[in-house]
């Protein structure tokens, strides 16, 4: 029976590193990963699922069981240490199986749905996307222009920008979110370092929004954008033309 | 209250706290932690190899004063994230580095760093950004100056948990983090250096990762959960929006490269409860609370949360009260 928790006590840390390094790749490789971090950081798991294996390796390769007693192999110490070793194992399993796709419209309310998180230009709006978005707005009136939610509420911060794009139709896709007493709403997270510190960008949408919408849905919407002023703060709206559910992007969260 | 009822994810908006939603934020944070703890630790193994004790005592000045001023240099010089500073910290500890000295630096190299200060100016650049990075950067300062002599003046075994506080001396296997796992060399391997290097990476890594698990659960929870709208009418107030920005650091867990661009975007605070949250956070969180523990005792850690958040409200008050 000693023998066998002493067998336990060894393998227990090459186990929970290889349970941790399987967890990151996975994570990883699955794609889900996106969903939690930016993609600076994306790597960095990578190469530390890598090194936590090699680290296992050589745990088994340098070490082996002890045979004497120590101190902390005594009954009460082997149990503390038992459940130390889960502590370091079950969150991280059920967090990897529990989490969602997406935060949930819950915390965007309680982050805050009115913060005026897209005054940051995002990726999106570069030179590149905001010189194709000058030849699209040229070119053909009635032809969409794709924006991100973010995007629009940076526009939102320039009145040459806003005088460009009041009246346009653009194309934009985001999560859906209603809440009882105001407008509905089209989402985007902005994601800093990780989804823990997301903060959400949000549109408010006017016009036809019915359907049978989920709250948290993947939505694509073509509209009219505006950029009603009160108090002199402008917060951008797109008056709805077409709503239709679509897949979620590969990059959920937007990052800076 | 911080928390409505806890309801079904299903719930409406605003009914209550997302469970999923906590699980994705604890596994983001662990996630994003894990590889600089992982490095931290690597780092640590390369000093305990390496750094023969008590060179980098040598290095340090003999004044208690100057060493406060060096440690927080360095903090302005060595950019370290939190995560990774404990395995270091507790190692140049053991190396024999001032305990007063490690910790000082420990504090003042999230909150003070070139890219801390970089980031603060790109996330305010629309709302008068040098004064917001001159008084990121100088409250942090004072109030570091103000833990630091504090911190000389207390003894290690004031400080420091047993298994920490054993100096420069040879490790027995049960005074490391981690102190139940017990490292029994393979016979027949002579390979010392690998094995100790080995050895010292698992038992910092694992050791400190227990309090990360901590740390993350709470942050999420409270960063999840937490209706920030609750703090938005006392945001602009003289006296409480200084105590709100600290409330709100205390809660949220931002790491000091990102929390300028949250708090920029929060329209309900005024500049002292942004500057209050911006020095508050990096030296103290619930997170950073927990991976404290792992390093010190915890009454310590309790006396040196209410001092950095007591000097940090006195400050923000002062600034807040100014004609």
């Amino acid at each position: 029976m000693d023998r066998i928790a002493r067998q336990i006590s060894f393998f227990a840390p090459a186990a929970v590193m290889s349970a941790w390094a399987t967890v990151m790749l996975h994570t990883y490789a699955v794609g889900h990963l996106n969903r939690l971090l930016n993609p600076m950081f994306r790597n960095y798991v990578l190469t530390a699922a890598i090194l936590l294996l090699v680290l296992s390796a050589l745990y088994v390769l340098l070490y082996q069981p002890t045979t004497e007693t120590a101190p902390s192999l005594a009954p009460t110490g082997r149990l503390r240490q038992f459940g130390r070793w889960l502590v370091l194992l079950i969150p991280i399993i059920a967090a990897s199986i529990l989490s969602p796709s997406a935060l949930s419209s819950t915390t965007a309310d309680r982050r805050g749905l009115d913060s005026t998180a897209g005054v940051t230009p995002m990726p999106s709006w570069d030179a590149a996307s905001q010189d194709s978005a000058k030849k699209a707005l040229a070119a053909d009136p009635n032809q969409p222009v794709p924006v991100e939610v973010t995007d629009l509420i940076t526009l939102s911060q320039s009145p040459d920008q806003i005088k460009a794009f009041e009246g346009r139709k653009v194309q934009t896709v985001g999560l859906f979110v209603a809440q009882p007493g105001s407008a509905p709403k089209l989402v985007r997270w902005i994601m800093w370092c990780c989804a823990a510190d997301a903060v959400p960008a949000a549109v408010e949408l006017s016009g036809n929004t019915s359907g049978n919408w989920k709250g948290d849905e993947w939505l694509e919407i073509v509209g009219t954008a505006h950029f009603p002023s009160t108090l002199g703060h402008v917060a951008p709206q797109i008056e709805v033309d077409t709503i239709a559910p679509t897949q979620e992007p590969d990059e959920p969260f937007l990052s800076p | 209250m911080f928390f409505a009822a806890f309801d079904l994810p299903t719930a409406p908006a605003s009914a209550g706290i997302s469970w999923p939603d906590v699980a994705l934020s604890f596994f983001a944070i662990v996630l994003e932690g894990a590889p600089f703890l992982l490095l931290g630790a690597i780092i640590s193994g390369l000093v305990d190899v390496f750094l023969p004790a008590g060179m980098i005592k040598d290095w340090l000045p003999r004044s208690k004063t100057q060493g406060v001023f060096a440690a927080i240099g360095a903090g302005l010089i060595f950019p370290l994230c939190e995560c990774g500073a404990m395995p270091i910290v507790q190692r140049l500890i053991r190396k024999g580095v001032p305990p007063a000295i490690a910790t000082t630096y420990m504090l003042a190299a999230p909150g003070l760093n070139p890219l801390a200060m970089f980031s603060t100016f790109l996330a305010f650049r629309n709302q008068d950004p040098w004064l917001m990075v001159v008084l990121r950067f100088g409250f942090s300062f004072l109030v570091l100056l103000f833990l630091g002599f504090w911190l000389v003046r207390l003894r290690p075994d004031q400080m420091l948990r047993a298994e920490t506080l054993i100096g420069p001396a040879r490790i027995k296997p049960e005074m490391t983090p981690n102190p139940g796992l017990v490292l029994t060399p393979s016979p027949g391997l002579s390979l010392g250096g690998l094995q100790q290097f080995t050895g010292a990476v698992i038992r910092d890594f694992t050791g400190v990762l227990l309090f990360l698990i901590i740390g993350a659960a709470a942050a999420a929870l409270f960063s999840t959960g937490f209706d920030r709208n609750l703090l938005a009418p006392i945001g602009q107030n003289i006296i409480l929006g200084p105590l709100a920005g600290i409330l709100l650091a205390q809660l949220l867990c931002l790491c000091s490269t990102t929390d300028a661009f949250i708090i920029a975007a929060f329209a309900p605070f005024s500049i002292p409860a942004k500057i209050a949250f911006l020095v508050a956070g990096p030296l103290i969180d619930l997170k950073l609370y927990w991976l404290y523990r792992s390093a010190f005792q915890a009454r310590f850690v309790h006396a040196l949360w209410m001092r950095a958040l007591a000097a940090t409200l006195l400050l923000t008050l002062l600034y807040s009260l100014k004609p």
